[in-house]
């Protein structure tokens, strides 16, 4: 009696199998594919506004197709074939018998109550041995029997009668079910007989070559050359080259368009006589007389030659292109206008490849030049452009009216700033804006987040002074104050503060809790734990960019003497504290906390910084301020430390060597 | 007698086969396209103008002494003076592209690991440094070739010289705005005359219509000193468009 191993013959368990190796597949798919179709931007509070340009719709299509090009196809149809297997899996087990094993039941066979007595076994098992003994009957051949079959029965009827009389019979039939002592048990794998039976090997030889020798290469080939052709900021690998060929330590905004406009991603967009068509009307129109600028792309003349060097071809076109939507230029053609919205998205992508190449060299003026690329492809401004005209309705002309011939650019805070009747005598007007657009601008300009930087000091967690070499924090302390805000309240000093976390909470001082990450550092506050979710502020008002983006602030220190990056930036896009109060409008004033880490100079000194305070969706929301960092001689902190024993002896200064 | 199946034995066979078969081939083709691709990488830099100068200076003489006298006397020999002012020359860009290559290795290798930028950016950049390399050594040896002992320090004056180019350019950027600057100085210099003048005569109207109307100086009080502190530049515009 040993273990055989059968097939699943009757079909009835692999049905189990193939239901749980689809669930364990189809379920993180599916988890995916509804966690991938639920918008991330759908859940975030956007700037409320009313104001929609001629080109308005365009731009929803674009961002939608954007939305729809995440949505893999295949993905979905994946789920829905593993659902379905997994369906009709369950109706197999639920309707196929699974051939259980009867229960020899000597009674049964007997055809007698279990509560039957020995007499009554005795007589009912010599009146069914009288009819039933194969000498006494012959097979009936219309039930299709046999001389073993009647054998068989007769066996099974003795072994019935033994097993209620005989003692040792009893005990197997009590011991085992069975009244022949132990019964040999059966392994069914959970595999259909037909993948083993012959003449479907070869079948299923070609199944597996095909998984392991053509589907497994393929899959591992797909991902390797994915990760080979992408850069780590996402641009494809040979734009990333192109644009660190292009890099200049002098470059500047016009300069890092001319440099986007190199990216692969513009030949695959532009294919052939897609490149050149109408671009001379393109660049007529961008070369045209502009109002605010000399040409009405909003490029300077040194980038106009740059563009009139190129060869024509996909990078010409979406320079152009380029420049036209800068400049906000209307090409009178559907499709050039179309073009014109997809090509800043692109190189929005891009340029975050330029922002990290130009970290790299470690030089502020390219940074800072990447950086306002960003807020200008956003905005759609075109370089040294006015701020104005981030708010709706305004066009150069009521820039103009606002500005005068004065050649320093009126922010959106200084023109927010100015009393009401002052703007509105400015800008309402024949030929200027309707009372009802000009609201419409202050109400967009009253909701913009605008970082108003109150204090930025530096500090070393449980220390009281800088020594050489520490890990030193930078805290910037400011609230969002958007421009034209009225009833501004006083700061409250307390919120100044940075309060470190108390020496038994090593989670806090370790960063352990990932959960209140704000950006790249840690909250060390403990009483923010409490409200530790994050809060975004609301996505970025870009009505003619065509994706949505939710700000992020950068902050990094630059020294300003050699015009290098002292500290790379720290980048923020959540914040500890709210925005904006439910309502979406009403600033909270609250003070948000930004903090960054890095190590101080080996040599004490005075160190003078210039701060920077970069947003990426904006323009003119930027801060520049100077901070000094005072590092100390280590010997004058252990000064220090010495003086704390004596006057609090309660508190040795060994606990500040805490891990 | 084992009767063997031959049909069945040349099933794994023939599995092995491919398999080998397969990677063979991947591998050359892999390599055979890695070779290509690494022969055909654009050089980092553009042709060496003043290197083609130079070397095209020097070879003009043989040519010329090669094949007649006559020829000779129709192209004259190339002064010395001059070569060595093609060799200063070709120094001076060389200058311009070993900084352009110092500044970039620490960038372009930190990029690399970083996955900023690909493999073959960084092939290229490795063989313009050694191209450099090179070049700076045959300048060397030309210099000496020219004049004893110069080969040393051909690379400091040329270096002077560049720097002094480069400056020399930012100069004339900021030169090259002075036009437009005075242009745009003496139109705003004009329209804050008028504008002053005109308001030195409505002042003088105010004072004289102080007598007779009370209602309008209050106005006029009133409006003034909330406009002034908000910022100098945006109140004089203003009252530019009154």
């Amino acid at each position: 009696m040993g273990a055989d191993y059968a097939y699943d013959e009757e079909g009835y368990l692999w049905p189990f199998f193939v239901f749980t190796l689809t669930f364990i597949v189809t379920l993180p798919l599916t988890y995916l594919l509804v966690s991938r179709s639920r918008d991330p931007a759908a859940a975030l509070k956007r700037v409320q506004s009313d104001y929609r340009h001629e080109h308005a719709d365009l731009v929803d299509t674009l961002r939608k197709q954007e939305k729809r090009k995440d949505r893999k196809l295949w993905l979905l149809a994946f789920v829905m074939a593993g659902w379905a297997v997994m369906g009709y899996m369950l109706y197999l087990i639920n309707t196929t018998e699974a051939p259980t094993q009867k229960i020899w039941n000597p009674y049964d066979i007997l055809s007698i109550p279990e509560s039957a007595s020995i007499k009554v076994i005795k007589s009912t098992y010599k009146k069914l041995s009288l009819r039933f003994h194969p000498d006494k009957i012959r097979p009936d051949a219309s039930r299709n029997e046999t001389l073993e079959d009647l054998n068989a029965r007769y066996v099974e009827i003795s072994k019935a009668y033994q097993a209620l009389t005989d003692e040792e019979v009893r005990n197997n039939y009590i011991q085992y079910g069975n009244p022949d002592g132990k019964q040999g048990y059966s392994i069914n794998i959970a595999l259909p007989k037909a993948m083993v039976s012959d003449g479907n090997g070869k079948y299923i030889v070609l199944i597996y070559s095909a998984l392991f020798g053509v589907l497994l290469p393929y899959l591992v080939g797909s991902w390797w050359y994915g990760t080979l052709r992408r850069s780590k900021e996402g641009s494809l690998m040979e734009s990333a080259n192109r644009l660190f060929r292009a890099y200049q330590d002098d470059i500047d905004e016009g300069g890092v368009i001319t440099a986007l406009s190199e990216g692969k991603e513009y030949e695959d967009l532009f294919k052939g006589n897609k490149a050149d068509s109408q671009l001379s009307r393109i660049e007529s129109k961008i070369l045209a007389e502009g109002e605010l600028s000399p040409f009405a792309g909003g490029l300077s003349v040194k980038h106009k030659e740059k563009l009139q060097n190129l060869e024509s071809g996909p990078q010409r076109k979406a320079l152009a292109l380029l420049w036209a939507y800068l400049g906000r230029v209307e090409l009178d053609d559907p499709a050039l206008n179309k073009a014109k919205l997809e090509v800043a998205p692109i190189s929005h992508a891009l340029n975050k490849s330029f922002t990290a190449i130009s970290l790299a060299y470690m030089n502020t003026a390219p940074l800072l030049a990447s950086y306002y690329t960003s807020q200008l492809l956003i905005q759609a401004l075109p370089p040294k452009s006015s701020p104005l005209l981030q708010l709706p309705y305004f066009t150069p002309k009521i820039v103009k009216a606002v500005e005068g011939d004065s050649r320093i650019r009126t922010s959106v805070q200084s023109f927010m700033d100015r009393p009401d009747s002052k703007r509105r005598s400015l800008v309402v007007g024949k030929n200027l804006l309707t009372e009802q657009q000009y609201k419409e601008a202050v109400k967009v300009a009253k909701q913009l987040p605008y970082l108003r930087v109150a204090k930025a000091y530096f500090k070393v967690t449980g220390e009281r002074c800088i020594i050489p070499s520490s890990l030193v924090t930078l805290v910037v302390k400011g609230r969002f104050v958007p421009p034209g805000s009225e009833k501004l309240p006083e700061v409250n000093e307390p919120d100044l503060e940075d309060i470190d976390p108390a020496e038994d909470d090593l989670d806090a001082i370790l960063g352990r809790k990932t959960k209140k990450q704000i950006g790249k550092d840690e909250n060390g506050k403990p009483i923010m734990s409490a409200d530790s979710e994050p809060i975004l502020p609301p996505l970025a008002s870009a009505p003619y960019f065509a994706r949505d983006h939710s700000p992020r602030w950068h902050v990094f220190l630059t020294d300003s003497k050699q015009g290098r990056v002292a500290v790379p930036p720290f980048t923020f896009a959540q914040f500890d504290r709210p925005v904006f109060q439910e309502d979406g409008r009403t600033p909270t004033f609250a003070m948000q906390t930004l903090k960054a880490q890095f190590q101080a100079p080996p040599q004490a000194g005075h160190y003078t910084f210039v701060m920077h305070v970069v947003c990426d969706s904006y323009v003119g929301f930027d801060t520049k301020m100077e901070v000094t960092l005072i590092v100390d001689e280590a010997s004058k902190a252990a000064e220090m430390a010495d003086d704390d024993q004596i006057s609090e002896p309660d508190e040795g200064w060994s606990t500040t060597f805490l891990p | 007698m084992v009767d063997i199946d031959w049909w069945g034995l040349i099933v794994p066979f023939a599995y092995l086969v491919v398999l080998s078969g397969t990677f063979m081939t991947f591998s050359t083709i892999y390599r055979k396209r890695k070779a290509t691709q690494s022969a055909n990488l654009a050089p980092w830099f553009g042709p060496h103008l003043q290197r083609n100068i130079y070397l095209s200076l020097l070879h003009m003489e043989p040519e010329a002494n090669g094949s007649e006298k006559a020829a000779a006397a129709k192209t004259p020999k190339v002064p010395e003076s001059v070569i060595r002012a093609a060799l200063l020359r070709r120094a001076v860009e060389d200058i311009h592209r070993i900084i352009q290559i110092r500044t970039a290795k620490a960038a372009c290798s930190s990029l690399l690991q970083r996955g900023s930028v690909g493999d073959d950016l960084w092939q290229r950049f490795q063989r313009a440094e050694k191209e450099m390399e090179e070049e700076l050594r045959d300048v060397v040896m030309e210099a000496n070739a020219l004049a004893p002992n110069w080969g040393q320090i051909i690379f400091q004056s040329a270096n002077e010289i560049a720097a002094n180019t480069v400056l020399k350019q930012r100069l004339d950027e900021i030169q090259a705005q002075t036009e437009r600057e005075k242009e745009w100085w003496e139109k705003r210099r004009s329209t804050i005359k008028t504008e002053s003048l005109k308001k030195l005569e409505d002042e003088s109207e105010k004072t004289q219509g102080k007598v007779g109307s009370e209602d309008e100086p209050v106005l006029v009080d009133t409006n003034t000193p909330s406009a002034t502190p908000v910022s100098g530049g945006g109140s004089k515009k203003k009252k530019g468009r009154k």
